[in-house]
């Protein structure tokens, strides 16, 4: 008879003991997926917290008024190419994410109806990720070459599908297709216009230059701000750092800590799960010695006894792996919300860890029963099959 | 066929030895009805595990067509059980979750043997039974199904330790009848029995007392 078969109909035989195998990878599976989605969903957030409300750090040419930086259009500049030497010094890492950008006042801006405005223009560097440091999702946003996002107050007055137009300095007009209408509430770009910094660059005619670096993915409390700003002055003394948000530290001090208590949390529960089920696999032989031992009278060979356990330790964590991913998911997405106000709609099962569920919790099952299986084929079949 | 060469097999009890089997030797040739009597704890269960291929002795051999049924080898131990050995036992060992059917098919490793299923169903009146769960079976029902699984595979010797130890004297008739037509279709046995019953049929006797042949 196949394998397998015979393994099926002993779990549906011994459904108690089967369940509680089945409910600790379910546990173990849920509380593994809602805390890492909890704490991606927490990512995410302090993403858009840092993008939309301060980031950690700003880099600015030394001796840059900050009073006057967004209401003038001659703040000092510095060459693009600082951003990747900061990103590839072995010597700078205080933070993971850095954005070069070119910010300024932008005084006399024609709007398709003949009116004129004082506008903020913000061009994007694509971020530079520090590169001796691990890999990691990249922090803000990237605003593809020829696309521009236009805040929610210039929005108003560009009918839709209509181009983006401004002067250049050379007194060209420069078309940019509308790529996003931001939405009201994103801070100084309500009243302005996100480029690819290439393209400002092109459009102001200062080209190579930016005017501040944003940093992400510092925490500047315990000294780092010190640190950061050693470090970055050590490279090009010409420039200075500046701590600007406390709300995306707090936040991110949030990420680290809930990083933290996944990081102990996780584990604990895994390896709990998986020592309570050891001890149901190993009552599971004790239960199941008759059969063994009959097995083994009937020539089975050891590897068909072992693959009694195994295979059940495989089908019980395959499918609580299932079900736990979707119930974590579930727990993730109710309390996510809750948390997480600025990215509630988007919190939803992270797809990515389902392959590595189905894939991870029944090879740990398998090994959480591999000691019974084991000693299932230590089973004294001649002692067993003669008791009266 | 079956040469037992001064097989001793020894146990450690509450820390004195106890001799289970003490240089026993003879001889099984195809064909034989070879009965073991002798009191409680004089060493028959052992002796037919040893021969089963489940208690390795301390020393001797076990010759089966000649070659060391204990020999380093365990997948030509695990086949020796597997296909020249049938074992009964006095409790009949089925499994609970499969059906009658279930747990004669689990020893079937060709189809021949499979499509004999229905033949020893019919013969020993199981056949209404074969979707019946053991739990759902009378005790000479299952001695029944426990016999059919292990002759279904064609084995040359059986093994039975006290077939009929838990049955009525109507279920033990039925099951001696049953070896007995084994027996008859060229089977070879040895069997460790008390019951009068076997006392009918043509067989050679070995009496063990203390491990040892007498």
């Amino acid at each position: 008879m196949n394998l397998f078969v015979l393994v099926i109909k002993e779990i549906f035989y011994r459904k108690i003991s089967s369940l509680i195998i089945l409910l600790t990878v379910v546990t173990a599976s849920a509380v593994s997926v809602a805390v890492f989605s909890l704490s991606k969903a927490s990512e995410n957030e302090t993403r858009k917290i840092m993008r939309e409300q301060g980031l950690n750090l700003y880099i600015f040419p030394k001796g840059t008024n900050l009073i006057d930086f967004y209401s003038v259009n001659n703040t000092p500049s510095f060459p693009e190419s600082y951003v990747d030497s900061l990103a590839t010094s072995r010597t700078f890492d205080a933070v993971r994410h850095l954005t070069g950008i070119l910010q300024v006042r932008y005084p006399d801006w024609t709007d398709p109806n003949g009116s004129r405005h004082q506008i903020v223009v913000v061009g994007y560097k694509d971020e530079a990720m520090q590169r001796f440091l691990s890999r990691q999702e990249t922090m803000g946003f990237d605003v593809p070459a020829g696309t521009v996002r236009v805040g929610a107050l210039l929005a108003k007055n560009i009918p839709e599908g209509d181009p983006f137009v401004m002067k250049g300095a050379d007194g060209e007009p420069y078309r940019f297709r509308i790529s996003e209408r931001l939405t009201e509430g994103k801070g100084i770009l309500d009243q302005g216009v996100a480029f690819n910094l290439a393209d400002l660059q092109k459009v102001l005619g200062m080209e190579g230059q930016i005017n501040k670096i944003e940093a992400l993915g510092c925490v500047c409390h315990d000294g780092r701000i010190n640190n950061a700003r050693n470090q970055v002055q050590a490279i090009f003394p010409g420039l200075e750092v500046t701590e600007m948000s406390s709300i995306a530290d707090a936040r991110e001090n949030q990420r680290l800590m809930m990083n933290k208590y996944g990081a102990f949390i996780i584990p604990f529960v895994i390896l709990s799960a998986l020592l309570i089920s050891a001890l149901l696999f190993y009552s599971n032989v004790q239960t199941r010695k008759p059969e063994i031992g009959l097995m083994k009278a009937l020539g089975k060979s050891n590897q068909f006894v072992t693959g009694l356990f195994l295979i059940k330790a495989f089908v019980l964590g395959l499918l609580g792996a299932i079900t736990g991913f979707f119930a974590g998911s579930l727990v993730a997405v109710y309390f996510g919300r809750e948390i997480f106000r600025f990215t509630a709609m988007d919190i939803g099962p992270v797809w990515n860890i389902f392959g590595f569920s189905i894939l991870a919790f029944p090879v740990l099952w398998m090994i959480s029963s591999w000691i019974p299986a084991l000693l299932a084929t230590q089973v004294d079949a001649a002692g067993i099959l003669s008791q009266e | 066929m079956l040469e037992i060469n001064n097989i001793t097999k020894k146990y450690r009890k509450r820390g004195s030895i106890f001799t289970a089997l003490d240089g026993v030797t003879f001889r099984v040739d195809k064909g034989d009805f070879v009965v073991v009597v002798g009191p409680s704890g004089s060493g028959k269960s052992t002796l037919l595990h040893t021969i089963g291929g489940l208690i390795h002795p301390d020393s001797g051999q076990i010759l089966y067509e000649g070659r060391d049924i204990y020999s380093p080898d365990r997948v030509a131990s695990e086949k020796y059980r597997r296909t020249n050995v049938g074992f009964v036992f006095q409790q009949f060992h089925l499994m609970p979750y499969l059906t009658v059917n279930e747990n004669i098919k689990m020893v079937c490793s060709e189809i021949s043997h499979q499509q004999r299923i229905g033949h020893y169903l019919e013969k020993c009146a199981l056949y209404p039974l074969r979707n019946k769960y053991p739990s759902e079976l009378s005790v000479g029902e299952k001695q029944r199904t426990a016999f059919i699984r292990a002759i279904v595979s064609n084995p040359e010797i059986l093994l039975a330790d006290e077939p009929t130890g838990n049955l009525d004297p109507q279920n033990s008739s039925i099951i001696m009848s049953m070896i007995e037509d084994f027996h008859l279709s060229g089977g070879t046995i040895l069997l460790v029995s008390h019951d009068p019953e076997s006392a009918k049929y043509p067989r050679r006797f070995l009496t063990l007392d203390s491990g040892k042949l007498t």
